[in-house]
């Protein structure tokens, strides 16, 4: 009994983490309609920008952060501007900008390796004699407590801000039909801009929770990235409630599949459920 | 001149992996990131038969081609049901599957240990000195590239142009898209598990480290700058990539930050290709 609830309480945070990548994700994903990547380097940018200013600069570890999501987020919205954007205009297709950011992915992450090593490191700052709390027999820690119900305040958040905003509407809008939107008077450069803003600050919001939670490494972009791209597909691609359903769905089916078998191959059976999914009903579980 | 040869066995590798691949996304279309996956594939059934069943290497390498045909075939059959984006990423996904397995299956692969103690050619000829093994590499590349020329310039190969063009088009002639798809993905796939066994026979180790997704980032690198659709194109772009990198090596960097950079400017080469110019150098076809 009390594997089960650890088993739950892990799938649960899992899906937590896997949701702020899937959102971000997801978000781009609507309004520029490409497998961007590059949204998994961008949560490896978050992690070490935290870990050099706790670290090196000895900051405070909230001002770290804060401008932790603050770079992370800047970082998506340059490469949108040097790179996509140019690409966009020329209306290439949705390949060359899936190989656009592939290299886009490979040299940041190597950049960062090149400055920071690759190897595993901790932010730690709080890990070290933290609260633990625990529910039926499993336990969480305060930054896993975290986690959780950060991301289900990035996510309503971001549900208001679609729902209730013009700027929302101006992205739903050029979710709809980038062409149209232009014409009837919406600036699609700009807002596609800020939307990667927005959805690689959560991203790197995810790579600092995760190095909080266990530790951060210039490879696990990679992990993260493919973790929210997944769970945005089976969730139904382009689909913010769907991307938060997967997530979960991702969360539980990974965290029980290792139950059986050994942990290494958490990420092979992570792509058994895509695949499945996509041969038998590949339009996820919620229709955009 | 010992160095030269290495280079020269590695650019010969890579341009099989490169032609091979060529096929599939140049002529086809498809837009494959699993080329290390049977390349890994082929590379360990072939140090597998070589080590634990002690055969001859021609015969270890048969049966690496016809092993690595067989899992191709399966993966194949999910595979051709897609196209454009999803392929790329499903494909991407067989490519993690295929590591995980050769990670953690141990009692097969000795897992991260690694295989080491492979056994060098040997057949009429004894290829265990680098020059023969060059030499015996440079007839891998001919042969391939010669299967290659014939399959891209026979009507099997028009069909393929076809479907990259226009796969409804081509549908509505009457041909079976898929098994098409599926022919020249099993074809590259064998090609590229003679390159693993080159590979794991020259190196005479192997782990699964050398089989990851950035491998097969590098290969479709090598194609796209030297040209989709032309093979003469993939054997430059092996050149100029295997090459290139060891500047860096006698520029003076540490190791560990030579491979980054190598990384590194695998991953700038594609994005300014993609802007400035998506063809590469030789191509005949843009994604």
């Amino acid at each position: 009994m009390e594997i089960i609830s650890q088993l739950t309480l892990n799938s649960i945070i899992a899906g937590a983490i896997y949701t702020l990548m899937a959102l971000g994700f997801n978000l781009i994903y609507g309004v520029v309609k490409f497998f961007n990547l590059a949204h998994g380097v961008v949560a490896v940018i978050g992690g070490y920008t935290v870990f050099l200013l706790t670290g090196a600069l000895g900051l405070n570890l909230y001002l770290s952060a804060a401008a932790g999501v603050f770079f992370a987020g800047l970082a998506g919205y340059g490469f949108d501007k040097l790179v996509f954007l140019p690409l966009r205009r020329r209306k290439t297709s949705s390949m060359v900008l899936l190989v656009a950011s592939l290299g886009v992915f490979t040299s940041a992450q190597a950049i960062i390796a090149i400055f920071f090593t690759s190897e595993f490191r901790t932010l730690g700052a709080v890990s070290a004699g933290e609260n633990i709390y625990s529910f039926s027999g499993g336990v969480i820690t305060q930054t896993q407590l975290i986690i959780l119900i950060s991301g289900m305040l990035i996510m309503l958040g971001l549900t208001t801000v679609l729902n209730r905003t013009i700027f929302g509407k101006a992205i739903k809008a050029i979710n709809d039909d980038a062409e149209v939107a232009r014409i009837v008077g919406i600036d699609t450069d700009r807002i596609t801009g800020h939307v990667f803003f927005i959805g690689s600050a959560i991203a790197g919001f995810a790579g600092i929770l995760v190095g909080f939670d266990t530790g951060i490494q210039p490879t696990m972009g990679m992990g993260l990235l493919l973790k929210g791209v997944i769970a945005s597909i089976i969730g139904g691609v382009g689909n913010i409630y769907g991307g938060v359903l997967g997530s979960f769905l991702l969360g539980f089916v990974e965290n029980f599949g290792i139950w059986k078998v050994p942990g290494e191959w958490k990420e092979a059976i992570a792509f058994f459920l895509l695949i499945l999914f996509l041969l038998v009903r590949p339009e996820g579980i919620m229709k955009r | 001149m010992e160095y030269l040869t290495h280079l020269a066995i590695l650019f010969f590798i890579y341009a099989i992996l490169g032609v091979s691949l060529n096929l599939v996304v140049g002529y086809t279309g498809l837009l494959s990131s699993a080329h290390a996956a049977f390349y890994g594939i082929g590379a360990y059934a072939t140090a597998i038969a070589l080590t634990s069943l002690h055969i001859n290497f021609f015969l270890s390498l048969a049966a690496g081609i016809i092993i690595t045909g067989i899992i191709a075939f399966l993966i194949g059959i999910v595979l051709s049901r897609f196209r454009g984006d999803y392929y790329a990423l499903v494909s991407l996904g067989f490519n993690v599957i295929v590591y995980s397995v050769l990670l953690n299956w141990q009692g097969l692969t000795r897992g991260p240990l690694g295989m080491p103690g492979i056994p060098r050619p040997e057949f009429v000829f004894d290829f265990s000195s680098n020059i023969s093994f060059l030499i015996l590499s440079f007839l891998f590349v001919i042969v391939i590239y010669i299967i290659s020329r014939f399959l891209v310039a026979s009507s099997f190969g028009r069909v393929l142009k076809a479907i990259r063009e226009d796969e409804q088009a081509v549908q509505v002639f009457g041909y079976n898209t898929n098994y098409y798809k599926l022919a020249i993905f099993v074809i590259s796939a064998g090609m590229a598990a003679a390159a693993g066994s080159l590979f794991a026979s020259y190196i005479t180790f192997i782990d699964p480290s050398s089989f990851t997704v950035m491998e097969s980032v590098f290969i479709l690198a090598v194609i796209i700058l030297g040209g989709l659709s032309n093979l003469r194109g993939s054997i430059l772009g092996a050149f100029i990539l295997v090459l290139l990198p060891e500047a860096l090596r006698f520029a003076g960097f540490p190791q560990a930050i030579a491979a980054q950079m190598r990384q590194m400017v695998y991953g700038l080469c594609l994005i300014f290709l993609m802007l400035f110019r998506p063809q590469g150098l030789l191509g005949e076809y843009k994604l």
